[in-house]
């Protein structure tokens, strides 16, 4: 008898099930939406935003340098630069200052290098002023003037790079050209006594710096702009996802044929669980496309392909609470909403209320320390630090178990409200 | 004639004959914030078998008694049995063999009507060649075997009402309740609907059916019960409640206008208390209006007038309706 029931509620779960999913095939132009959404945003945002996560400031936009000094000064500036990787250099060696500053007015550059003729020279004649210890007053050489010029919306953050390199090549040079002074002196003072100054470069006092990031286990990808926007962008979507789940929940009920089943045996598990799981689907395919995009076509358009950690369990253990989670909210917003406006618009402004706090729409790096703190209310920031626990910091199942067990816990509350409310209708 | 499909229910004598099909008990609803009650502390009791029609205006406390009776809503006080049970204690028992067909049509559009059969058919619990039959059975009964793989957006509001009636029937119910199945629908659809109510009651299912069309009370219900807000004002067979209303009027449709002069000519003809005249309509009240009609006829002749229509000592269901209600904004 009980086994009976139990297989009769089943077949009704299935077709509650096929139902959800006919109802929705045939909505095409929603599902065109619910797919090329989360692709789209990743896609523009992985690429705009590149730079902010990478560790290439000024890449995405080309500096120019004018070396009107072709010596060792302009020289030396020139490989400065060159050997940063991650500047995008435009080189001139005629260019006038006028010219520069107007090429920064148009826009055309938003930082400029101006080494001026002669450089090198001037700085000669100084270091010679210098160690003939000529008093400050009867020094006829002025210092040399390198100039950096700037768009004033350049992010200052990328202007104190680019002038830390500037200010390295002319430590570099200084070094350079007084340790040349200073053998020509020594070989004059002490004739066939003096072998030359010893090789700092090459014995170091200090061993090359090379940032190393910290993670769970050592030697872990750099975070990028893919690894925040994926899984940013397939949460939000999936958030989203509460915004039809909701309306349409709240149509049926419009329709009748809510009531219509509460006028039958059908438990309210069979109902809510029939429109959850086809919507639970579409955020599984959210997802894989949103990553299938990261680490294929991304690196197509030019940007980082999407490292993916490797724990692929942890992956689905996160994607699957993160559809709970959301689908549970979906779900309690259109038991408690009246009409379908209230159901929208509630739980669409929710969703964007919860992604901004939760490090969706900000990254939470950048966020004031009291928004960082707040974060943690939003189930959006619990979602993307369980992925960014698999993308960024190679973690695996048993490190993003607080976040899905929070998730889930979300949507076990979430659900049992909505099922307390569905009862209570009657 | 529509012909009879094979495939309505019938039903066997079962254990509960004898027990009412439906029984109201002081039912009260007062719902949160209003003041006057929903529903007034009804009693009313259904029998088994026959079309039993609830009346009442807009607003009246209809739906909200289809309501309680489907269980989609607590009353405040009092109780509904459906077959002996209580729909509240015992709903299982009850949504076995009850149908209820909804006032707007609870279906889902981007379905077909096939699937939106089959679906409702399976919560019923229904499945395999049984639900197939029954599908089949309810296309037949709706007319829309040909139409059963159409999604139902697509058509008018007379197909959605079909469905939404044979919905209410995939399971075979004993008692089908069904809250106005016919408003704003196209004469085929209201036709059909009501042949197949009357092919429903021969098979022996009892029938709720809340309208607001008098015709459609007076010609389909065996008794009617007349509400309005929330208190059942009267109840019986529609000849008792035609009774009701005769009050001795004797109504009369002229082939033209009549003339200014013609209410006093009647009021000086003995026995005629009262006539009201518009346009080509005279209404002559009297206590006697056997002995009233011949004198009447006669001078209407020697004036010239020529009689449409002329009805005596009978009223319509709308008229008591209206009498009990004095609702004159009710509907047809």
């Amino acid at each position: 008898m009980m086994q009976n029931l139990v297989m009769q509620n089943l077949a009704k779960f299935r077709a509650s099930v096929l139902k959800e999913a006919r109802i929705i095939l045939r909505d095409r132009q929603a599902l065109i939406l619910f797919f090329t959404m989360p692709v789209i945003f990743v896609l523009i945002l992985s690429l705009s935003l590149r730079d902010v996560f990478g560790d290439r400031p000024g890449a995405s936009f080309p500096v120019l340098l004018v070396a009107q000094d072709q010596a060792e000064v302009g020289r030396e500036i020139v490989a400065t630069f060159r050997a940063n990787r991650s500047i995008n250099l435009a080189l001139s060696h005629d260019a006038s200052e006028a010219q520069v500053r107007q090429w920064l007015i148009d826009g055309r550059y938003r930082f400029a290098v101006l080494v001026p003729a002669g450089a090198t020279d001037q700085a000669k004649r100084r270091l010679g002023e210098i160690m003939a210890d000529v008093p400050l007053d009867l020094r006829l050489e002025k210092p040399v003037q390198v100039q950096a010029l700037a768009d004033p919306a350049l992010r200052s953050d990328y202007r104190k790079v680019l002038e830390g390199t500037l200010s390295l090549a002319l430590h570099g040079i200084e070094m350079k050209l007084g340790r040349e002074q200073l053998e020509q002196t020594l070989r004059v003072t002490q004739g066939e006594r003096f072998r030359g100054l010893p090789d700092l470069e090459q014995s170091g006092l200090f061993a090359p710096v090379h940032g190393d990031t910290v993670t769970r286990r050592s030697g872990g990808p750099t975070p990028s702009s893919v690894q925040q926007n994926a899984p940013a962008w397939t949460l939000l979507a999936m958030f989203f996802l509460a915004v039809p789940l909701s309306v349409s929940f709240i149509k049926e009920r419009e329709q009748g044929s809510l009531f219509r089943l509460q006028t039958m045996s059908v438990p309210a598990w069979v109902v809510l669980g029939g429109k959850a799981i086809p919507f639970f689907v579409i955020n599984q395919i959210q997802m894989v496309s949103v990553l299938a995009v990261s680490v294929f076509v991304l690196p197509l358009l030019g940007g980082d392909p999407l490292g993916l950690g490797d724990s692929p369990l942890a992956l689905i253990l996160m994607g699957a609470s993160a559809s709970l989670a959301a689908i549970g909210f979906g779900i309690a917003v259109a038991m408690y909403a009246r009409t379908t406006e209230q159901a929208a618009g509630f739980s669409s402004a929710t969703v964007m209320i919860m992604g901004a706090l939760g490090g969706i729409l900000v990254p939470k790096a950048v966020m004031l320390p009291i928004m960082q703190n707040l974060a943690v209310i939003s189930p959006l920031s619990w979602g993307l630090d369980g992925f960014l626990d698999v993308f960024v910091r190679g973690g695996g199942v048993r490190e993003v178990l607080p976040e899905a067990l929070a998730l889930l816990t979300f949507a076990a509350i979430c659900h049992a409200f909505a099922i307390l409310r569905y009862r209570r209708r009657v | 004639m529509m012909p009879m499909p094979s495939s309505l229910p019938t039903h066997e004598a079962n254990p509960t004959e004898g027990v009412p099909a439906i029984e109201l008990r002081r039912l009260s609803k007062v719902f949160p914030g209003s003041r006057a009650p929903a529903l007034d502390a009804i009693d009313l009791i259904v029998p088994r078998g026959g079309i039993f029609g609830i009346i009442g205006p807009n607003g009246a406390g209809k739906t909200t008694l289809m309501s309680i009776l489907g269980g989609l809503l607590r009353p405040s006080s009092g109780s509904a049995r459906i077959n002996g049970c209580d729909v509240f204690a015992e709903p299982e028992a009850i949504k076995r063999i009850l149908g209820l067909v909804p006032q707007e049509p609870a279906i889902y559009p981007t379905l077909t009507a096939r699937e939106n059969l089959e679906y409702f058919g399976r919560m019923q619990g229904l499945s395999g060649d049984h639900l197939e039959n029954r599908v089949a059975a309810c296309l037949e009964l709706a007319e829309m075997s040909e139409e059963a793989d159409q999604r139902m957006e697509r058509f008018s509001g007379g197909y959605k009402r079909r469905l939404n009636m044979v919905i209410g029937l995939i399971h075979e119910p004993e008692i089908l309740i069904l809250d106005e199945p016919t408003v704003a629908i196209d004469p085929h659809s209201r036709v059909l609907i009501h042949h197949r109510l009357r092919e429903l009651d021969a098979a022996g299912i009892t029938i709720l059916i809340s309208t607001h069309y008098m015709e459609e009370a007076e010609m389909l219900c065996r008794e009617i019960a007349i509400i309005n807000h929330g208190k059942l004002l009267v109840r019986g067979t529609v000849p008792e409640l035609l009774a009701l209303g005769r009050d001795g009027n004797l109504e009369l449709q002229l082939f033209d206008a009549a003339p200014a002069d013609l209410a006093g000519k009647l009021k000086s003809i003995p026995g005629v208390d009262a006539v009201e005249i518009t346009g080509r309509r005279v209404v002559v009240a009297s206590e006697h209006p056997d002995l009233i009609v011949a004198p009447i006829m006669q001078m209407l002749l020697a004036d010239g007038l020529k009689v449409r229509t002329l009805s005596f000592g009978g009223t319509k269901l709308e008229q008591v309706f209206i009498a009990l209600t004095g609702d004159h904004g009710a509907p047809k």
